[in-house]
């Protein structure tokens, strides 16, 4: 359930990425909101569920807007990774840390992106702009603080409803 | 003790479980990277994928649209508006016909064969709607709601009445997915209208395009125009592509460093022009067999 009500959320947020996002001013930019979505994954879910839920949105993702098929499912797994061994068991998990972490890993991946791109299509390699990367790390930053919000309700909603719908555990007899 | 060695042997099988099934996930992406490196093939998976998401951006983008426009027609500018619409259509009219003015004379004074008119006169091109776009950084591409139903196949071109959009990448059933000429990943065959000076037109992204490998010797000048100039068959000569804005010389180095401004706002593009035409030509030239 919780998976999958995730899954519409994220698939909800490609379709808003790549319709309604496009209204925004040129000069402003565009948050990529299914990163965000990936690191609170990351925060949240277990690794399994976890993993298989970056994989179905990073390819759908992908599959609308990619142009090497492949490398996007690859950098998002990569970051929930880096995001699930950092902050399992420990401090950095605090929500204090969560968004500075999101800025940081989507600094270091369009970094990633194009250390790939020079090596493997350095002819197709886009021109690197120090004020363009910032700007679109700090929009992401941006746009975590209220999708944090509200994948924490809805999560936290969620995991109140299953609480409440499962029947209390009887001790057993031997127990007694 | 029982219990223990049963329940060691659960959370065994269960770490066993997680492995694979991380393992199976990075094969996969791996497989699929491998596969879009080598071949770019775009297979039934995907096309799902795309026919999946494609209807639900084309609501959205509809039931959007038709909010902005209702709220800037009827609300905000009326009659303003609807003039505006006119004159637009009027200025993309006769800036495809001053397009299509200039590059007669270029072929009438360069003794081009009338032929080449001809062809380009049987131009039947189909109409399609955008329905996404992904103008990110990396990506530059958009969504449109034609796909192999209507006979669409993955490297034909698009068009605007400004000039060239772009060239179709992948293709559903229903919707195209179409590279974006401003992507970096975009090179076009191109050529400066009044001198014919070639060159290769690069996009770049929010910048439009840079046009590359013209010499320094090459009579150049802002405000020059920059068409397609035909070569690999995938674009036919003399489709508008922009304007030269800007022209820088370094010391050191053969060519000159030309920015080219766009005739088209990408980001405006509600509709494209797909053209059909010499499509056994574009296959050939990439490689791709018809599979219907």
């Amino acid at each position: 359930m919780l998976v999958f009500l995730f899954w519409a959320l994220g698939i909800v947020l490609i379709v808003a990425q790549t319709t309604l996002l496009e209204y925004l001013p040129l000069w402003l930019g565009r948050p990529d909101l299914v990163f965000v979505l990936v690191a609170f994954i990351a925060y949240r879910f277990a690794w399994i569920p976890g993993i298989v839920l970056v994989f179905v949105l990073s390819w759908v993702l992908d599959v609308i807007a990619g142009i090497y098929l492949g490398l996007y499912p690859l950098v998002c797994l990569l970051v929930f990774t880096a995001l699930k061994t950092l902050t399992n068991k420990s401090p950095v998990k605090e929500s204090t840390y969560q968004i500075p972490l999101v800025g940081l890993s989507y600094f270091l991946m369009q970094i990633f992106f194009y250390f790939v791109y020079s090596l493997f299509l350095p002819d197709m390699l886009p021109e690197w702009s120090w004020p363009g990367t910032l700007q679109r790390t700090i929009l992401v930053v941006l746009a975590a603080v209220p999708l944090f919000i509200l994948f924490n309700r809805l999560y936290e909603y969620i995991l109140t409803r299953r609480l409440r719908s499962k029947p209390p555990r009887r001790r057993s007899q031997r127990a007694i | 003790m029982r219990k223990n060695t049963k329940a060691k042997q659960g959370r065994s099988i269960g770490t066993t479980i997680r492995i694979l099934v991380l393992i199976t996930i990075l094969l996969v992406v791996g497989l699929l990277l491998l596969a879009a490196m080598l071949g770019g093939r775009f297979g039934p998976p995907h096309q799902f994928t795309l026919d999946f998401i494609g209807p639900l951006q084309s609501a959205v983008t509809r039931t959007f649209a038709g909010i902005v426009n209702l709220k800037s027609d009827y609300i905000a500018l009326l009659n303003v508006r609807a003039e505006n619409k006119q004159m637009q259509a009027q200025i993309d009219k006769y800036l495809t016909e001053l397009g299509e003015y200039r590059e007669g004379y270029s072929t009438y004074r360069h003794l081009q064969e009338v032929l080449a008119l001809k062809d380009k006169l049987t131009f039947k091109p189909i109409a399609a709607r955008v329905v996404g776009k992904e103008p990110a950084y990396w990506y530059q591409t958009i969504v449109v709601d034609r796909g192999k139903k209507d006979d669409i196949l993955e490297g034909m071109i698009a068009l605007a009445p400004g000039g060239v959009v772009g060239q179709v990448m992948h293709t559903a059933e229903n919707y195209s997915k179409i590279l974006l000429a401003n992507a970096p990943s975009s090179a076009i065959d191109a050529m400066v209208q009044k001198n014919r000076t070639r060159g290769i037109l690069k996009g770049a992204g929010e910048k439009g395009f840079v046009l590359q490998y013209v010499l320094k010797t090459a009579d150049v000048e802002v405000g020059d125009y920059i068409v397609t100039a035909g070569i690999g068959g995938v674009f036919p000569a003399g489709i508008a592509l922009g304007k030269i804005s800007r022209i820088e010389k370094k010391q050191r180095g053969m060519f000159q460093e030309i920015e080219v401004e766009p005739h088209i706002d990408f980001q405006k593009l509600e509709y494209v022009l797909l053209d059909p035409t010499d499509r056994k030509a574009v296959l050939d030239s990439m490689n791709l067999t018809p599979k219907r």
